[in-house]
């Protein structure tokens, strides 16, 4: 289907470019629906509970009924809001966590837009959504909204240098910022994925990755309990329902990320597990992934906003730059 | 760093163990002998003494007699007993004054119904909430049997 690109855009493609985006977006939405379940499945069950089992069998139309709530509520905006600002801010966040799933690459086979620069272009983005977090915050006229924008942009943004620092190892020992390039170096068997060989860089995006997130233990900007919920607290029904989505549609492409750049994308741990797809591998790897996410949202508590600064500038970050440093040494040697 | 590994594996083991949630309604809740529930009632104990009416505070015990149908026979028997579960409280001073046990407390407790009419319950239905009867009553008859 490449070729369709280089094509000139006739109305043919334009609508067989639609209903790629259409699909994608529908197996995006089917993704959240069910990661929340699993989120509050897992989270009970480390809880010596049981999730949601009530609606549906087994409680799998759980978050369909949420979501069905969320649509039918009222749409309230404060008075003294800034109206247009109000409206845009779930919208900008939400927008950056969809366009980049476009660059990341599922399997051998299956179509995305071969950015050589996919890598660069997910950062970038990522930073974006940041801006829709202040925006919401400080459109809401509240001042719990706007210590916790201002908290989490300051998070968001401290974090975001030791995660494309932790990365840089593993371009420099690929030598292409393409995520297509960056997995088929890793084919082989699991002691070629750069898990092993980057494992500083690979806890340090781990780290980050959750951190940008806005996650367990570095939720302080929805801090549930405290700041009684940040930046939205003003938002309701379905644009609470926009930053619920942008949040796990992130989980979505960091768990994603974690998996091609760390642990193989889709290549099998043994050479002669081949014969299983690589898209259940990289299916696999993403589950575990997604449920580390969910175990560490189970188990720690959360950090304070100075340690968590503190942490991000005075540990990541020198730990980041020595990854490079000793990458660096590295390959002189070898080479 | 050795305590969140540590509390990482707490968080996964207890992933495998028993859940200490009840599963209620789905499995009835074994509720201990004392409990206050529902009340029963035994018409042919009743001696129509109207305590539990005096005693009941928020007054929810209705209750008419009738003079014994045998006429050989002295006092009254009951005739008609209501009880209005919108004001009881299940609070046990009705059995606990009651000198013959003829009111007594079972360990069932649910009453959840879609009209407030259902709530007025009559001799025949507390007659018949016979399960789970409260085996050691607070009661005003004398300890250790009659003499």
């Amino acid at each position: 289907m490449m070729h369709l690109l280089e094509e000139s855009l006739t109305w043919t493609n334009f609508f067989i470019f639609l209903f790629w985006g259409v699909v994608m977006l529908l197996l995006i939405l089917g993704f959240v629906t069910y990661a929340i379940y699993f989120e509050r499945k897992v989270i009970g069950w480390m809880q010596l509970r049981i999730g949601p089992n009530r609606v549906g069998p087994l409680g799998l139309l759980q978050s369909v009924a949420d979501v069905t709530k969320l649509l039918i509520k009222e749409d309230t905006i404060p008075r003294k809001a800034e109206r247009e600002l109000f409206i845009l801010a779930p919208v900008i966040t939400f927008i950056p966590s969809f366009v980049i799933i476009a660059t990341i690459p599922f399997s051998d086979k299956l179509f995305n837009a071969n950015l050589n620069v996919g890598l660069l272009y997910y950062v970038a983005l990522s930073g974006i959504s940041t801006i829709g977090i202040i925006l919401g915050g400080w459109a809401s006229n509240n001042k719990y909204a706007l210590l916790g924008g201002m908290r989490s942009a300051a998070q968001m943004i401290s974090y975001e240098v030791p995660l494309v620092i932790s990365v840089i190892g593993v371009i420099m020992l690929t030598g292409s910022l393409n995520l297509h390039t960056i997995v088929d170096q890793q084919a082989g068997g699991f002691w070629h994925w750069y898990f092993l060989p980057q494992i500083i860089g690979f806890i340090i995006f781990v780290i980050a990755g959750v951190s940008e997130l806005n996650r367990t233990p570095f939720d302080l900007p929805e801090a549930e309990s405290e700041l009684v919920a940040g930046y939205h607290v003003e938002y309701s029904g379905f644009r609470f329902a926009f930053f619920m989505l942008a949040e796990y549609v992130y989980v979505f492409a960091v768990a994603s990320l974690i998996t091609l750049l760390f642990l193989g994308g889709w290549h099998a741990p043994f050479g002669f597990l081949d014969f299983i797809p690589g898209l259940i591998w990289f299916l696999l790897k993403f589950s575990f992934i997604v449920f580390f996410l969910f175990w560490l949202r189970a188990t720690l508590p959360r950090v304070r906003v100075d340690q968590l600064m503190g942490f991000g500038w005075k540990v990541l970050l020198p730990l980041a730059l020595l990854n490079i440093f000793v990458t660096a040494i590295y390959m002189s040697i070898i080479s | 760093m050795k305590g969140l590994i540590k509390g990482l594996g707490v968080t996964l083991k207890s992933m495998t163990q028993k859940k200490v949630t009840y599963a209620y309604p789905d499995v009835p809740i074994e509720m201990p002998d004392r409990f206050r529930g529902i009340q029963h009632f035994d018409p042919e104990k009743c001696i129509v003494c109207n305590q539990c009416a005096r005693i009941c505070p928020t007054e929810c015990i209705t209750l008419t007699g009738k003079a014994n149908p045998d006429p050989e026979k002295k006092g009254k028997v009951i005739d008609t007993y209501d009880i209005n579960f919108e004001i009881c409280i299940l609070c046990d001073l009705c059995t606990e004054v009651c000198p013959t046990e003829a009111i007594v407390m079972t360990n069932n407790f649910e009453l959840s119904t879609y009209s407030r009419d259902d709530l007025f319950k009559n001799l025949q239905w507390l007659n018949d909430n016979n399960q789970h009867i409260r085996k050691e009553n607070n009661s005003a008859m004398p300890k250790g049997g009659a003499k």
